[in-house]
């Protein structure tokens, strides 16, 4: 009866769980051949990070926050000016764009949130892979891209590569973590707060897919300096030619 | 506050049942530019802003500023000119009957709602509705319904799991019905609420509130004339079924036939201009419904735009119906459809072509093809010039 009960109620409190799958591992992979060499130089177009910070209601409901939101960006914006040149590397930030040129980088991002999440689903499971992906000469490869038309957006000219950024984060409310206290003596499994964090890198000049970096429970308080900085750290830290050490820290967010 | 809306939900109902004591509705009063309050409130408009810098550059926009502008005069007409300055108005390219409207003021308005409104006072009671929703902050207060109904569900769940036995899983069952059904409901309370609203606006307008339950009724309509040709039951306006997110179409039309103002019956609705303004984009709105696949629907559709006299481009959407189900007996009479748009517009170079097709397709060879032949010399350049030059002999166009 019990078992039937915590069943009926995890499955309650999962309901309101975000729609992309939930997994612990973090996972980055590199396109075959592609190396960058520490401070080679390069220059990389910045667009615009979705950053996005909430609560999470007790139920596991996100409600947005405007002042978190406002903070968050503003910290990772200052953080990834400070990596910068552990990049090795020359980060601009895109320009503002109007008319068709607005249009053409609504699109690519678009395009890139879509890529970067089959390559997280078919190509970081490697039990989801897709025929076309499996094949001999596919297996273990990077092998994506968001076409030429890359070239195209404005401030591309002087720029080697595209740098895509996605943060999202829910904290858990006080209400959660309650629930989270009380579900350890009901035997109910209750995770607190939602932290997920993704980074791209594109060829400007191909639209290769160089390299991705995905995480599902980032580390780092966004809404402050310091854990944005350590965001920032964590999602860039096997960038191909950084210089920036691997963070040995439990990567585990405040709830 | 779900006791307040639940009742003014009573009172529309008593309401409904002596119609003689109702009373037009009007606006209340404007209390000018509103700012976000509080951090649940902040929050929705700061993460809709974000929203609609991505959403301002979506290619689902129709771009057109005459269209745009229009259709923005129209919403400023029934609600008036210091309210609309909150907004922004998107005119959506999807062919089907709604209207959004964010929580910072931006509107969304299918391209499906300009095809099936028939004057500025129909549009207008739509987007008054919708500006209803605005202007009492309808998301937020979902928003908090939706929060405090589903904490109350985890904290149950959570003290269930403690003294776990059949009686409690019970309870806990009911209570989810319960709270789901309410937080349906409060969202049906809230469209009554918008529709007393936006016919508040109309009432203060120029514009005929009597147009707003023209709006249902004619909606009605085509979810008959669609459940008919695809052989289902007549569908039933006058029920809520348990996840309805607004009223039923009949209390709708009724209501909002109650709380018209009388009086202003024989205002101007601008049926005439709003066919001006919409003439140039009908036969692609047309096109797009004729795509959906509904055949019932349609030519319902079709059939109310020709009750103001049948023009060339309605008899060329009736042909490209007919000729897309396809059916031998549809090509005949498409065929005829066509002949009709050709008839009274000989320069209309896809009736010729829709004209040719259908013929073709029936065993007519000569004809079709001189008909293809017409389209071809209207439209050299047409996309399909040389898949159509395939189909007459020896006159292939040079590629």
């Amino acid at each position: 009866m019990r078992g039937i009960f915590q069943a009926v109620v995890a499955a309650a409190v999962l309901l309101q769980a975000s729609a992309l799958p939930v997994f612990a591992q973090e996972r980055s992979a590199v396109r075959q051949g592609f190396t960058l060499a520490p401070q080679s130089g390069k220059t990389i177009l910045l667009l615009r990070p979705s950053v996005r910070v909430g609560e999470q209601s007790t139920a596991g409901m996100p409600e947005p926050r405007a002042e978190w939101t406002d903070q968050a960006r503003n910290h990772i914006e200052t953080a990834l000016g400070e990596v910068q040149q552990q990049l090795g590397n020359v980060v601009v930030a895109a320009p503002e764009p109007f008319g068709d040129d607005a249009r053409s980088v609504a699109e690519h991002m678009a395009l890139f949130a879509a890529v970067s999440r089959a390559v997280i689903q078919y190509q970081f499971f490697v039990g989801n892979r897709l025929p076309t992906k499996k094949r001999d000469n596919k297996a273990g490869q990077l092998d994506w891209s968001l076409g030429p038309t890359v070239a195209s957006l404005p401030g591309a000219g002087g720029a080697d590569y595209a740098l895509f950024l996605y943060t999202d984060d829910h904290y858990g409310s006080t209400g959660r973590k309650m629930l989270q206290i009380v579900g350890m003596v009901a035997g109910v499994g209750v995770t607190s707060g939602q932290h997920i964090g993704y980074a791209g890198l594109v060829d400007l000049k191909t639209g290769d897919l160089l390299w991705l970096n995905a995480d599902f429970q980032m580390g780092g308080d966004v809404r402050e300096a310091d854990g944005a900085q350590k965001r920032v750290r964590q999602l860039l830290e096997d960038f191909p030619g950084s210089a920036i050490p691997k963070d040995d820290t439990p990567k585990q967010a405040a709830p | 506050m779900i006791a307040r809306i639940w009742q003014a939900g009573s009172a529309a109902m008593l309401a409904l049942a002596s119609p003689a004591q109702v009373e037009p509705t009007l606006p209340p009063p404007y209390s000018g530019a509103y700012q976000p309050q509080g951090i649940d409130e902040q929050g929705l408009w700061r993460e809709m802003d974000e929203e609609e810098r991505r959403f301002a550059q979506s290619d689902m926009l129709i771009r057109d500023q005459a269209l745009q502008a229009y259709v923005t005069r129209v919403l400023c007409d029934t609600v008036g000119q210091d309210r609309c300055g909150a907004t922004r108005v998107y005119i959506v390219r999807v062919p089907m009957f709604n209207a959004t409207m964010s929580p910072n003021g931006l509107m969304q308005v299918y391209s499906g709602l300009l095809l099936r409104v028939r004057s500025e006072a129909e549009l207008g009671a739509v987007l008054g509705h919708e500006f209803g929703h605005f202007e009492s902050r309808h998301s937020l207060q979902q928003l908090k319904a939706r929060r405090s109904g589903s904490d109350v569900l985890a904290w149950t769940a959570m003290l269930g799991a403690l003294a776990p036995s059949y009686d409690t899983l019970r309870t806990y069952r009911n209570l989810e019905l319960t709270i789901i059904g309410s937080i349906f409901r409060f969202g049906r309370d809230q469209e009554r609420e918008a529709d007393s609203l936006g016919i508040g606006y109309l009432n203060t307008s120029a514009l005929r509130p009597q147009a707003a339950a023209q709006v249902w009724e004619r909606l009605m309509g085509e979810f008959e004339a669609d459940a008919l040709a695809k052989g289902l039951k007549k569908p039933r306006f006058d029920r809520i079924p348990f996840y309805a997110t607004h009223p039923p179409e009949a209390e709708r039309a009724a209501t909002l036939a109650l709380l018209a103002r009388p009086d202003a019956a024989a205002r101007d609705d601008g049926a005439e201009r709003y066919r001006a303004a919409l003439a140039p984009w009908l036969p692609q709105l047309l096109d797009d419904q004729i795509k959906l696949n509904d055949f019932g629907a349609s030519e319902y559709i079709i059939q109310t735009l020709a009750q103001d006299g049948w023009t060339a481009p309605l008899h060329h959407a009736r042909g490209e119906l007919h000729r897309m189900r396809g059916a031998p007996r549809d090509l005949v009479n498409a065929a005829q459809f066509y002949a009709q748009a050709v008839a009274l517009d000989p320069l209309h170079a896809e009736a010729h072509r829709g004209l040719g097709l259908s013929l073709l397709k029936t065993g007519q060879t000569v004809s079709g093809q001189a008909a293809l032949r017409t389209y071809l010399a209207l439209k050299p350049d047409a996309p399909d010039a040389k898949l159509i030059g395939m189909m007459i002999p020896k006159e292939v166009p040079a590629p």
